[in-house]
């Protein structure tokens, strides 16, 4: 059975310590679900999982049914089976997402092989259906002037095609109104089997009434601070968070004080116009 | 006066890499070699004249120096060019023509220096997609002037792809002219690996007109690159957008230089300009300098420039859907390429730009 074991995982971005010594075993066929507040360290956790050049793993380790995914560049762990739906998926102007997704696809088949282009049309177009989406969907370009929640369902559909072996699902709920939360989690939910390990990232109990969790994670600090089964949702439902930081001992559960993470976030934006070289 | 001498055509075959572009999707298409005729599907397009240049003059002198004489253009390759083509063409649309096929036109560069001069000449109401195609075969120094008219309420889209090789040095000049409700598309795809210097002048001469100039570039190894836009305002409620889209890799250089030009009283016109630059190793220089030159208040402008590296994150999620680095890159680079590419119709030519882009940028 396939296995993602994350152990003492310490990592940093920008010189920051976000992740300070994060545990936990996903086996195939298991959902897990990380909850948390804002700012403690759930998205870092699913960007140093896929490779995002941006963190820095400094202590622990990752391994996929034995296998050591540090020492893999982001696009061979997605071959090896990982598969990340972002919080906030990349706009690619000028690639369609049917283009996209065949060439993700034959870029899992042996050199010099490729996807039949008449079951890929069939398969692609189900999948469309299924979520839900327009049929212009294969011919727009990649997430290009899409909406919240069609990020969102773009992100599922490209998992529905994938077919990893394990999945994180960062947030997929948020910018979701009812109707589509169903959809996207009557989606997942289908997807479920024993050859799937699933990790749903979310601040809202709301998902997981759509998606069953096998085990829930607190997520504070950058650690998980407390794991249960549903009942800890319920908790969370009705009381909030403090409770659980009462428990743990800590009056703010962010990885950063607020000041920085505004810093953080202007940082990024002023980057991304400065001409780079 | 323009002078046209004519070359010997010393081998009047379709060269190699021509003869696989005109497949099923091309209808109507010309293919002039060393300023011969050696190909064409185009003897009977209704409303259309379109002749080599020779033919051309004696029979519509006329009008070609009185279109001529409308320019004026004062550069000196300009004037090379109207002193010693040797290849050239006219098409004339004349007037309430709407010519549903797109015209494809082949010029290839074999045994002589190419010094080519192309008229096209849409009248009153005509609409026409003209898409060319220029090629050597021999290293060569090549000047080329085109020569746009687009009459009232007509509509012109106007595609070019270039290839030209390394040991080949490229001038082009193209003039376009439109009048009131007429508008004038310029898709400029450039994938030469020659030593060039490209200019684009549009003016807007009567009210309502309208013009759009995309220009696509890429240069690599040692290439060295520049282009230039101009788009005059020369009559009010004008409208002119320039867009420029490039790729420079090695240690080649690539400068765009585009100008919107408003003059005094041409009100309610409108200037844009969009620059955007990707530049894929640390000794490629790729600027742009956009400029606004404007006389009267009442219009509206802008002009922007975003140069960089290829976008970390468009490429971290392209991997992380288990494309490899390269292929990823080659993905963005061809979709970040998209709006001249678009305006190729034929699967064929589309498939020239893409392998040129590939071949371009292979040392990633
Ligand atoms: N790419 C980044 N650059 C700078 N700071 C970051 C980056 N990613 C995360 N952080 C910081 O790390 C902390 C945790 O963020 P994140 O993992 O996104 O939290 P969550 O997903 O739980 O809301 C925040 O303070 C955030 O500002
Ligand atoms: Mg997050």
């Amino acid at each position: 059975m396939a296995k993602l074991e994350i152990k003492n995982l310490h990592a940093e971005v920008e010189g920051n310590k976000i992740l300070r010594g994060v545990n936990l075993t996903i086996n195939g066929g298991e959902t897990h679900a990380i909850m948390g507040p804002n700012g403690t360290g759930k998205s870092t956790l699913a960007s140093v999982v896929m490779g995002h050049p941006k963190y820095t793993v400094t202590e622990g380790e990752i391994l996929l049914d034995g296998d050591n995914v540090l020492d893999m560049d982001v696009d061979e762990r997605a071959r090896a089976g990982l598969f990340l739906g972002m919080q906030a998926p990349a706009e690619v102007p000028g690639v369609t997402n049917s283009d996209f997704i065949k060439t993700a696809m034959n870029a899992r088949l042996e050199e010099g092989k490729k996807v039949k282009l008449f079951s890929f049309i069939k398969e692609y177009d189900k999948a469309v259906q299924d979520l839900k989406m327009n049929d212009d969907l294969p011919h727009r370009y990649l997430n290009e002037g899409f909406s919240g929640g069609e990020k969102k369902r773009n992100e599922i559909l490209q998992m529905k095609m994938l077919k990893p072996k394990f999945a994180i699902l960062d947030e997929i709920d948020s910018g979701l109104d009812v109707d589509a939360l169903k959809i996207v989690g009557e989606n997942v939910t289908g997807m479920k089997s024993d050859d799937l390990g699933l990790l749903l990232i979310t601040h809202y109990q709301r998902l997981l009434d759509y998606i069953s969790a096998d085990r829930v994670h607190v997520m504070m600090k950058g650690r998980l601070v407390k794991s249960g089964g549903m009942d800890i949702i319920e908790r969370i439902d009705s009381e909030g968070y403090d409770w659980i930081k009462q428990e743990v001992g800590i009056e703010d559960e962010r990885v950063l004080p607020k000041e920085d993470e505004e810093r953080t976030v202007l940082g990024t934006c002023a980057t991304k116009e400065a001409l780079d070289l | 006066m323009i002078h046209y001498t004519k070359n010997p055509l010393i081998d009047d075959s379709i060269p190699e890499n021509i003869q696989p572009l005109i497949d099923e999707d091309i209808t109507q298409f010309l293919i002039l070699k060393d300023g011969h005729i050696i190909g064409q599907s185009v003897d009977h397009i209704e409303g259309v004249y379109i002749e080599n240049f020779d033919e051309a003059l004696s029979q519509k002198r006329d009008l070609i120096e009185t279109l001529d004489n409308e320019h004026n253009n004062p550069a000196d390759s300009y004037q090379y060019v109207k002193d010693n083509a040797t290849s050239g063409l006219v098409i004339h649309v004349t007037k309430n023509t709407v010519v549903d096929d797109t015209l494809h036109v082949f010029v290839v560069q074999e045994e002589h220096d190419l010094v080519h001069n192309t008229i096209v000449v849409c009248d009153d109401n005509t609409e026409l997609n003209y898409i060319e195609y220029y090629v050597n075969n021999n290293p060569a120094s090549n000047n080329i002037v085109t020569q746009s008219f687009v009459g009232e309420n007509a509509r012109l889209s106007y595609t070019t792809v270039n290839q030209f090789d390394q040991k080949s040095v490229l001038n082009i000049i193209r003039n376009g002219r439109v009048k009131r409700y007429g508008e004038l598309t310029y898709n400029i795809a450039e994938v030469s690996d020659a030593l060039s210097d490209v200019t684009t002048n549009v003016q807007l001469i009567e009210p309502y007109a309208k013009s759009y100039v995309k220009t696509v570039a890429i240069t690599n190894q040692q290439q060295e690159a520049r282009f230039e836009q101009l788009v005059e305002h020369l009559a009010h409620h004008t409208e002119g957008y320039i867009e420029n889209y490039g790729v420079s890799s090695d240690t080649s250089a690539l400068v765009f230089e585009g100008i919107g030009k408003i003059h005094k009283h041409m009100k309610q016109s409108v200037a844009r300009q969009q620059n955007r630059g990707i530049v894929l190793s640390r000794k490629a220089r790729l600027d742009a300098n956009p400029l606004l030159l404007i006389d009267e208040y009442d219009v509206i402008a802008s002009h922007g420039a975003a140069i960089g590296k290829i976008d970390e994150e468009q490429l971290y999620y392209l991997m992380s859907r288990g494309l490899s680095k390269r292929n990823a890159e080659r993905l963005i680079i061809n979709g970040f390429l998209s709006p001249v590419l678009d305006a190729l119709d034929s699967d064929a030519l589309k498939s020239v730009f893409v392998n040129s882009v590939e071949r371009k940028t292979q040392d990633l």
